[in-house]
This record gives structure tokens, C-alpha cells and sequence, in this order.
């Protein structure tokens, strides 16, 4: 829609004025041109952002190319060591990077999966499926050390619901020690994780369902078009916009499980439960906030880039269906 | 300037952005330290005014709530708060919690690397001459001590080995004193033929788990600096004395609660309270915990002696840690200075101890509390300060401490001696 101030102009004059502008109108008040005041209005917002962002953003890239231990005066400009040892002299460092690549890629295929099937059996807004959604939006309003305190007391071997459970209906065989086994530790966490979150994701997958015209579905239907059909041709493609949003925020909640590792393992955790995040804070702990700075932005970067390529995968599975 | 153009505008927050950037360009880093014998002692002055007391001892909060009443009725112009963290907390952050003194104008540090890091940061005060480093056991001060100079007074002398059911003992007919290996295996053996686990073990919590690294490691290393030559390199733990020690951990898997690796430190408390477990491998620091569980069999400590054959270096160990200090930063040294006196004093830190069940370092203290008396005579037996603090990079110490619970665990000796290793060679 155009609008047109001060009156329409002759066709000719305005054909003319997109043509060559005249003289007078390159002199005319430029409409960018507004009261300096209106510029401060912003600068609050933009000083907290300096402040409290891009200077300790840009201070990490710093101190990531120096020795400093954190408190000492005395440190030495290191170049790009930190990085060269984060990938090739430390093996807590890839061991945590491994770790947690695994915990996301098994966080995001479940959660999704989880959220998403939890959503479609409750997409419609019946009093028994605004119950039960909020009974598994619950967990998320618990804080991660309250889940992180619940899950290890179901996960103890000694005391634990868990193998209580299972003693209690005679699978004593399957009874285990979870946290204590490193073979499976970091699965037994990833399923708190989604536990906890899965609820929040299906609130998101509901929102995109219900954005779905059941007129699709109707004529899906008489087409002759099966239930899994329906889901691959229809609701997998259009609930898209939701699915991204899950899965980046999934892969981000993954990679900074932070609390809920410690809070399940302690500080600082075993390898076998140490992530990215935890291993940044054992360095900072460890007094080599040069080292830990790099680990940071290698963190961040990570983060990026996992997203970045999930969003492209996405769209291009969704594009196919 | 009545108008501004976007571009001016733009030049105005690059403006911005340049000095922002310029601004974090700034170097890490803060005031050097002095060298540690020129550091000053807490400024003298009036007691008044508000003074942070920052420490990691939850439990003891009302214990030191009640000596603070004590000291602030002796001392009516002082208002003083206590500033708790979790251990872990205040293991991870507490210099940088204190550094500036917003909290922590008196202050405890954890032996080791911690306080070795608050003396290089210069966060100490020098109190070689207080009053309050008179009061001490002259012996066990050398924790708060760098270079000759007395630093932080340790305040508890803990004992970090496996607390013992008595009732179970004398039921079992089990040794309470095995002089070497086989004499311990025997204990253990003994108390699995009564139908107890022998050692309730919280192998899934590393700080807690690791206290039995200090008995098990004590009397087979080849030197008393054993951590330090570890983390310098000069010991390995592919060494046949590292590996024999492993082996000794594999043998007490069968002596371990089962899926002892998983156990939290607190439900290893509980099989201990409800006498499930006649062994609680933690130390002394536990009595208060377990007393409030509801146990109330008589208890003693026991040191699970590795040596083999012949006589043994020690009869134990123990740890002075709680390191108490004084902040250089504090603008309030002298009500700080006067607290840490207060705490020092015999009758104070008596109070302390009786009330918390734990050993203190000043002298003079009369104990009255049950299990504290069953336990003073530790203090007179040839025990050597517990070793796992003698590392100074946790990541050295975790991997260290992880080969034992690799091993109990199910893996292989060698390759968990040699897994760690591996981490100590990339910080060496």
C-alpha cells in the first residue's frame, strides 16, 4: 500500500519525478533527518548492551589468546595455543566435546519425537487435554536442581525408586547402577533431560498443529490418504516453523545442561558426565580463565554452527516432503 | 545542533562501539600481589561496623550464628553475617567472590590449591604475629603457612578414613586396628561373614568418594610428596607401586555396597546410620550427619592400612583445613581481625567443636562432645596430612582419584593407571 502526502500529483509530474528528480527536490529536508533526541532514546539499551555483552564478548576473545589464570596480574599472550590444545593436547576436552554431541543428538531426536507425539494426541482443546497438557508442562516449571536432586534419588542404586521398582516386580536382573555405570550414564541423564523439557516442546508442536487447516486433513481423507500419509504429506511439512524452533532451542538447552549435570553429578562431574559447559566452569574452576575463555568460544561457535545445519537439514527434509 | 542525520547518528554509536571495544581491550589482571613475607597484618583500629564472614560450612551455620551473638554482645558496635556457599561453590568461585571484599572480610579457604591461589591473588592478610596464631597447636598451622608466613590459621583437624560401627565390630569379632593389608582384608572379610557390607563407599560423588584415595595411598608411595611429584611429573601413576595400590582398590570390590560407583554421599550415609554398612569411607567430617540420621552405636575410625609386611609409615591421616584468613580488600580489618580472634579463642573454638563434632587445631580445647573424646587419641598418633590436597590442578587430582573408582568399577589396573596418566602428561 502507498500513501501519498500533500495530495496526488499528475501522472506526468510523478512519471518525470521517478525519472530525474528536479533540482529543488535533492534540496528538500531529507525525511531521515528527525530530532537528535530521538536517537538517546535508545542508548540506555544500547550502553547495557555494550556493557554487559559485546565488551565481555569481546574480552573473552582476548583473554582466550593469553596464559591468565584469573586472578594473577602477571600473564603472557599465548596466540592460538588455547585453541590448538583445546582439539589436540587435552583429552577432557574432546572426551566433554564427545559427550556432548551424543547428549544432544539423543536429547533432540527424543524430546522432538516425544513432544511431537505428546502434541498430536492432545491438539485438541478438551478438558482432558488441557489436563494432561499441563501435567507434562509441569516439569518445566521445576528448577533444574530441584529435577537434577529428584532424578538422583531415583537413580541411586541403593535407595532408588528405580531399582525399587524393578525389585518390587521381580526384575531384580535389570536392576543397575545408571549414574555409576559410564557406559550408560550420560543416556540415564539424557533422559531427564528430556523428562524435563519434553513438555515445554509439545506446547510449541501444539501451537503449530493447531495452526494446521483440518480442511487438509478432510480432503486427505476422501483422497483416500492413510494416517501416515497424512502425517508425512500434511503435518510434517506444516508444523516446519515449529520443528525448527524445538530442535535449535533443544540443541541449545542440550549443549547447556549445565545445572542439571552438576546438580546430578556434582562438581566437578566424572568424564563420563562431563559436557562442554561443565568442562568451561572446571577450567574456570581450575584457575585457567585464558584456556577456559578459549574453550568458550568454541563453545559458542558450536552452537552455531549445529544450529546453522540443522536449520538447513530441516528445511530441505521438509522441502522434499 | 538542532538535528541529527542518521549518518551522524551511526558515526555516534560506532563512536560507541570503538571505545567499548577499545575499553575490553584492557589487559586481565589486577594489582600484583606482594612477595608473601612483605605482606601486611590486618589494620588495627576501632571493633565496629559490618563484617562478612564468607565460608562453605552450611551445617555449622547455627552453631557459628550463636558464637556470633557471643561476639557481637562482647562487641556492641559490630554487626556481623555469614556468607555460605556449597563446597563446590566456594571450591569453583570463591576467589572471585571475595576478591574485592563485597563478602569475606573474614574468610575460611579449603587446603590445597585454594588457598595456594588466594595467597598468589594477594587475598590474604598477614597474621604471623595476631594474636589469635598464638593460640594454635604450633604443628598443625603449617596448612595456613606460605613461605614462613602464617597467612590462615587451619581451624578443624578433620580425619578423612572410613568411621566404624563398634556394635557391628564386636559383633563380627572384626579388628578395629589391622596393622597392614591382609589385616584390614580380614576386618572386612569378618564383617561379610556377619552379614553386613563390610564399606559403604560413595563412589558416585567424587569429593567424598576420593577420601579413601588418602588411606589407600599413604604407605605405598614412594615419597610423602607424592601428589606434588605426580603433578610435576617426577612419579607416574603407570609405577608399579600406583598400580599395586589399584589393585588393592580391586580388592575390596567384593567388601563395596553393590553399584558403589553410582552411590550418592548421601544414601552411603544412610546404609552406615541404619546399620546396614559397618564402614562409612569418608572421615570424621561425617559424625554430626550420621549422628542426625538417627545413628546411635558407639563409633570409632579406622585406617585401612595398605602397607604389606613389615612396619608402617602411618598409623592414619588427617586434614587441617577451614583455613581462616583475614581479606587484604576488607575496608574492615580490624572488627575481621577481632572475629578470627573470637573464633581462636579455646573456649569459642571449644564450642565450635563440641557443637559440630570436629576436631579443632587451637589448643587447649576441652572436649566434651561423646565422639569427639572417642576420637582425640587420632590426634596424638603418627598421622600424615591427608595427600590428595597436595595437588594443585584438579583436573590432576580428578583423574588421579578416577583411576581408583575406574577400577572398582571393573576396569583394568594398568589401563586405568595408564588412562590417567595420559591427563597428567597434558598438564604437566
Amino acid at each position: 500500500m502507498s500513501v501519498s502526502i500533500g495530495g496526488a500529483k499528475p501522472a506526468s509530474e510523478s512519471r518525470r519525478s521517478k525519472a530525474s528528480p528536479p533540482h529543488d527536490q535533492k534540496k528538500r529536508k531529507s525525511p531521515t533527518r528527525v530530532s537528535p533526541a530521538l536517537y538517546l532514546f535508545p542508548l540506555p539499551a544500547i550502553a547495557v548492551t555494550l556493557v554487559f555483552l559485546v565488551m565481555p564478548t569481546l574480552q573473552a576473545f582476548q583473554y582466550a589468546l593469553t596464559d591468565w589464570n584469573g586472578f594473577s596480574a602477571a600473564f603472557n599472550y599465548v596466540g592460538l595455543d588455547n585453541f590448538v590444545r583445546a582439539f589436540t593436547g587435552d583429552s577432557l576436552f574432546t572426551n566433554a566435546l564427545a559427550n556432548n554431541l551424543k547428549f544432544m543428538l539423543v536429547v533432540v531426536i527424543f524430546q522432538t519425537v516425544v513432544s511431537l507425539v505428546l502434541a498430536m494426541m492432545l491438539t485438541k482443546n478438551s478438558r482432558g487435554s488441557i489436563l494432561l497438557r499441563a501435567l507434562f508442562f509441569f516439569p518445566t516449571i521445576l528448577s533444574s536442581v530441584s529435577v537434577a536432586f529428584i532424578w538422583k534419588f531415583i537413580y541411586d542404586p541403593n535407595f532408588g525408586l528405580a531399582n525399587s521398582t524393578l525389585g518390587a516386580v521381580g526384575l531384580d536382573s535389570l536392576q543397575g547402577s545408571y549414574l555409576g555405570d559410564d557406559a550408560q550414564a550420560l543416556y540415564w541423564v539424557a533422559a531427564t533431560q528430556v523428562w524435563f523439557h519434553a513438555g515445554q516442546m509439545m506446547v510449541v508442536f501444539v501451537a503449530g498443529l493447531q495452526g494446521i487447516p483440518r480442511e487438509l486433513y478432510e480432503a486427505a481423507e476422501i483422497d483416500g490418504a492413510g494416517k501416515w500419509q497424512q502425517f508425512t504429506s500434511i503435518t510434517w511439512p506444516l508444523v516446519a516453523p515449529a520443528t525448527a524452533i524445538v530442535v535449535a532451542y533443544t540443541t541449545i538447552q542440550s549443549f547447556k545442561a549445565f545445572d542439571l549435570i552438576l546438580g546430578i553429578a556434582g562438581n566437578p562431574p566424572k568424564a563420563s558426565l562431563d559436557i562442554l559447559s561443565t568442562r568451561i566452569y572446571s577450567s574456570f574452576a581450575n584457575a585457567e580463565f585464558g584456556y577456559a575463555a578459549a574453550q568458550s568460544i568454541i563453545f559458542m561457535a558450536l552452537i552455531a554452527l549445529v544450529t546453522w545445519l540443522q536449520r538447513r537439514v530441516l528445511r530441505l527434509t521438509q522441502k522434499q516432503e | 545542533m538542532d538535528h541529527i542525520s542518521r549518518r551522524q547518528a551511526l558515526g555516534l554509536f560506532g563512536a560507541l562501539g570503538m571505545g567499548a571495544a577499545v575499553a575490553s581491550c584492557a589487559g586481565p589482571g589486577g594489582t600484583a600481589p606482594a612477595a608473601p613475607n612483605s605482606v601486611a597484618a590486618p589494620a588495627t583500629g576501632e571493633i565496629t561496623g559490618e563484617v562478612s564472614f564468607a565460608h562453605w560450612r552450611g551445617e555449622d551455620k547455627e552453631v557459628f550464628d550463636e558464637l556470633i551473638k557471643r561476639f557481637t554482645s562482647a562487641n556492641s558496635g559490630v554487626s556481623l553475617t555469614q556468607n555460605i556457599s556449597t563446597s563446590n561453590d566456594y571450591n569453583a568461585q570463591g576467589l572471585q567472590k571475595l576478591r574485592g571484599a563485597s563478602i569475606g572480610d573474614a574468610f575460611a579457604s579449603f587446603r590445597g590449591s585454594q588457598f595456594s591461589n588466594f595467597v598468589e591473588a594477594g587475598l590474604y592478610t598477614n597474621l604471623t604475629d595476631s594474636p589469635a596464631a598464638a593460640q594454635y597447636e604450633p604443628d598443625l598451622l603449617a596448612a595456613g603457612k606460605s613461605e614462613d608466613a602464617q597467612f590462615g590459621l587451619p581451624y578443624q583437624v578433620v580425619f578423612p578414613m572410613p568411621l566404624i560401627n563398634l556394635d557391628i565390630f564386636d559383633r563380627a569379632g572384626a579388628d578395629i586396628a589391622p596393622k597392614d593389608w591382609d589385616g584390614f582384608l580380614g576386618t572386612c572379610e569378618a564383617l561379610k561373614s556377619a552379614g553386613v557390607v563390610p564399606i559403604s563407599w560413595p563412589g558416585g560423588d567424587v569429593g567424598n568418594g576420593g577420601q579413601l584415595f588418602n588411606c589407600m595411598i599413604i604407605n605405598v608411595a614412594p615419597a610423602d610428596d607424592m601428589g606434588t611429584q605426580i603433578e610435576q611429573g617426577t612419579l607416574k601413576l603407570t609405577d608399579d607401586w600406583y598400580i599395586g595400590m589399584l589393585r588393592q582398590y580391586q580388592q575390596l570390590i567384593p567388601y563395596l555396597q553393590p553399584n558403589s560407583t553410582g552411590t550418592a554421599v548421601e544414601p552411603a550415609q544412610s546404609l552406615f546410620s541404619r546399620g546396614d554398612a559397618a564402614m562409612l569411607a569418608t572421615g570424621s567430617y561425617h559424625l554430626a550427619a550420621v549422628r542426625d540420621l538417627g545413628a546411635e552405636f558407639p563409633m570409632e575410625l579406622i585406617f585401612p592400612n595398605t602397607s604389606t609386611g613389615g612396619t608402617s609409615k602411618y598409623e592414619g591421616v588427617y586434614n587441617a583445613t577451614f583455613i581462616l584468613g583475614v581479606n587484604a580488600d576488607s575496608d574492615n580489618q580490624p572488627a575481621a581481625m577481632e572475629w578470627v580472634n573470637f573464633l581462636s579463642d579455646p573456649e569459642n573454638a571449644g564450642y565450635y567443636a563440641n557443637e559440630t563434632a570436629q576436631h579443632v587445631a587451637v589448643a587447649g580445647v576441652e572436649y566434651t562432645n561423646e565422639d569427639l573424646q572417642k576420637l582425640s587419641p587420632w590426634l596424638e598418633k603418627k598421622t600424615a596430612l591427608a595427600p590428595r590436597f597436595q595437588f594443585q590442578n584438579l583436573d590432576v587430582r580428578n583423574a588421579v582419584e578416577a583411576s581408583a573408582t575406574a577400577v572398582i568399577a571393573g576396569t583394568d589396573p594398568e589401563q586405568a593407571a595408564a588412562e590417567a596418566q595420559q591427563i597428567v602428561d597434558e598438564r604437566v
